[in-house]
């Protein structure tokens, strides 16, 4: 997993899989990276090729941590295909602006 | 087999998506086995608590062209699958697993068991990806030993699901057998045992106890077993709060089915009889929410497990046993209900039938009647018989016992004294002759009568009694003031064959008033617990008598003394009696013996009538 802080933009990428065996770490780091106050955080969702619940969930905290930091934009980018259903199904969408390009 | 730890879970999952793939699974489909499975083997991981968190959890899968089933079994402590399934949790980063389950599969069961539960999670394939995968396949020639293989799997898809049909099959005409059997009438004696052995069959099991609730819904008791040691004592249900005292007991409390196996110890457990090597289920029998029992059922002998199947067949019995036990029960308690009360319809009718329609009435005498009934219907009555111009029999007696059969001894009892009036002078010969006519009636169904036989002679002013089993009468001595009991002796009718009564004859004081009644006043109690007695009683008459009142005047009064007494509490045994009593010869204006127009009311101290008014 790469972190990157690109002027105001945070960006979160290379992540293989978000599951119960490393949401934890996710949410602790992207939540450190917080504390610098980004204007708009990206985690790139390309490389992941599976998520679990735990993986929803790490993904629904950082959004709740952005939402009390007072507002930054959370997007995800291009989600394949199963991983966009999940978010569809627990309607998790609705929480993040999500982006292909 | 996967360690218990997230790492390992999550590497099953990814077994379990690489097998579908060389299934020819497709992508969509792929991804919900690999999450589904994830999602229940990181649940096993999370909520193993104590020794378990050492257990290694278990992921079984098969799939053929149209269907897979997953099975991930895990030693938590289990919980209820959710039914409704709740709404998405909104405003939590937990709880979405089961739901994704929910979501993803087509069916899904939790079966709880004592050291491990499984969840069997089903779905559908569609035709396509097969379709694709094998063309996909097509240009690859396959080895002999993948054909073999591939075979194997195929046979082995089919003769599972063949037995899975066989086994519903068998099921389903065992409960319908069962339905056409009960529709029969009289055939629901011993249905449970008919379906439990159709149930040891398709389960492959060998022993099964059958509880039933009490009727006082505070034990389970034996209903049915398949062998004698078995029958064990009943157990006591567990309050809420308490803890279950047996295996049974738990399941009947937490309503949920529990499994043993013989790695567990049955030493302290009512169902130890099976066997240290015994395996099984116990499932809990309810329907529309009420607990009707639990069934347990298993095999002696630890070799054999019940599989996932076998378990559901179980429970397929035990819903229909419920459901058609408590069907049972509630059709026998409506039956009973109307059986009571027509008894006690006819016993009603009996009863006031027994009283006299009217008294016979003697010159310058007159005589009244007074009759209550308890609630239930009792067996006192009371009786007067004119033998001759100047010479009266009175009887008041009282049937041991309530409803029909006593209504019915007391109508024999009243047809026999009408019978045999004229032929003895003596009461005591009267009982006599009455107690042998009855004593073998009377001692075959365990019942007596009490009865006080008088015959007045108004010339004489005499009264001549006798008493089987019966209190003393009461009358006014020959100095017209004293209230005397005549205490007369003897065995009550229908206890002994042969007995010799005896008769006691006194003269009457001036106001010639005597009363005869039966325990119902003496034993009556008020709001305090107090009894009205017999000293009351010689108070009242002592009070009451003479002051040119007639017989139906005092009557009245004692009536009305005896309501006072009582107040609001509920009478518990019938009042019967009667009163004679001179009356003025300048009240007397018809000195024939005459009776009423009409039949009275019997039901509240309305008695028949034979005094002026």
């Amino acid at each position: 997993m790469i972190i990157k802080t690109e002027g105001q933009t945070l960006s979160v990428s290379e992540i293989p899989e978000l599951t119960a065996v490393n949401s934890g770490a996710f949410r602790e780091e992207v939540t450190a990276a917080l504390r610098d106050s980004p204007a708009l955080i990206e985690i790139n969702l390309s490389k992941t090729r599976f998520m679990d619940s735990s993986g929803l969930g790490a993904l629904f905290s950082v959004y709740r941590t952005v939402g009390a930091a007072n507002g930054a934009k959370l997007r995800l980018l291009n989600p394949t295909t199963e991983i966009r259903q999940l978010l569809e199904l627990t309607q998790m969408q609705q929480l993040f602006e999500i982006v292909h390009r | 087999m996967f360690a218990p730890n997230l790492a390992s879970a999550r590497a099953a999952a990814g077994v379990v998506r690489a097998f579908f793939a060389e299934h020819g699974g497709l992508e969509p489909e792929l991804f919900a086995c690999e999450l589904c499975v994830a999602e229940a083997c990181s649940n096993a991981v999370v909520y193993a608590k104590g020794a378990a968190r050492e257990e290694p959890g278990c992921v079984d899968f098969v799939c053929d062209a149209h269907a897979l089933e997953l099975r991930v079994t895990d030693h938590t402590a289990g919980f209820d699958w959710p039914d409704p399934f709740p709404t998405l949790p909104g405003d939590s980063d937990r709880g979405r697993g089961l739901f994704i389950i929910h979501s993803l599969m087509d069916d899904v069961q939790y079966l709880r068991g004592a050291k491990e539960n499984v969840l069997v999670m089903r779905k559908k394939r569609s035709g396509l990806p097969l379709a694709r995968a094998v063309e996909s396949l097509e240009p690859i020639e396959p080895s002999l030993a993948d054909t073999q293989r591939q075979l194997a799997e195929c046979t082995h898809a089919i003769s599972a699901m063949a037995r899975e049909l066989c086994f519903r099959t068998e099921t389903l005409s065992a409960v319908f057998r069962c339905c056409a059997e009960l529709g029969r009438a009289g055939a629901s004696a011993g249905f449970e045992e008919r379906l439990l052995a159709d149930m040891l069959h398709l389960t492959s099991a060998d022993w099964y106890v059958l509880r039933l609730v009490s009727p006082d819904e505070r034990e389970l008791r034996v209903a049915a077993v398949s062998t004698s040691e078995l029958a064990t004592a009943p157990l006591t249900l567990a309050d809420l709060g308490e803890m279950p005292a047996s295996l049974e007991a738990h399941v009947a409390a937490s309503r949920t089915s529990v499994r043993f196996d013989a790695r567990e110890s049955l030493a302290s457990e009512p169902l130890r009889a099976v066997g240290a090597n015994a395996n099984g289920v116990i499932y809990p029998l309810y329907s529309s929410d009420a607990l009707v029992g639990t069934i347990a059922v298993g095999r002696r002998q630890g070799d054999f497990a019940f599989d996932a199947l076998h378990e559901a067949v179980g429970r397929t019995f035990a819903d229909f046993l419920a459901i058609q036990t408590a069907g049972l029960r509630h059709r026998e308690q409506d039956l009973q209900t109307k059986l009571i009360a027509h008894e006690l319809d006819i016993a009603r009718v009996i009863q006031r039938s027994l009283l006299p329609v009217a008294l016979p009435q003697l010159s310058g005498f007159g005589l009244a009647g007074g009759w209550h009934s308890a609630r239930d219907v009792g067996g006192d009555f009371y009786d007067a018989i004119a033998l001759g111009e100047h010479s009266l029999l009175l009887v008041v007696a009282d049937v041991m016992g309530k409803g029909v059969p006593a209504a019915l001894f007391a109508m024999n009892l009243r047809g026999l004294l009408r019978g045999m009036s004229a032929l003895f002078e003596d009461p005591a010969q009267l009982l006599g002759r009455l107690n042998r006519l009855l004593h073998e009636e009377l001692s075959a169904v365990g019942m007596f009568i009490t009865a006080q036989v008088a015959v007045v002679d108004l010339r004489k002013r005499t009264v001549t009694a006798a008493g089987a089993g019966h209190g003393p009468l009461l009358y006014v001595a020959e100095d017209g003031k004293r209230v005397l009991p005549l205490a007369t002796q003897g065995m009550p009718l229908g206890v002994l064959p042969d007995v010799d009564y005896r008769s006691l004859t006194v003269s009457l004081g001036r106001s010639g008033t005597l009363l005869m009644h039966t325990d119902g006043l003496t034993d009556m109690r008020n709001a305090a617990g107090e009894e009205f007695g017999q000293e009351r009683l010689v108070s009242w008459l002592g009070a009451n008598h003479g002051r040119g009142r007639s017989a139906t005047e005092l009557r009245g009064r004692l009536a009305s003394a005896l309501n006072r007494f009582r107040g609001d509490t509920a009478m518990t045994d019938d009042q019967a009696f009667l009163l004679l009593a001179e009356e003025r010869v300048e009240d007397v204006r018809e000195p024939a013996m005459r009776l009423p127009s009409s039949r009275r009311k019997h039901d509240t101290l309305v008695p028949a009538d034979a005094g002026d008014a």
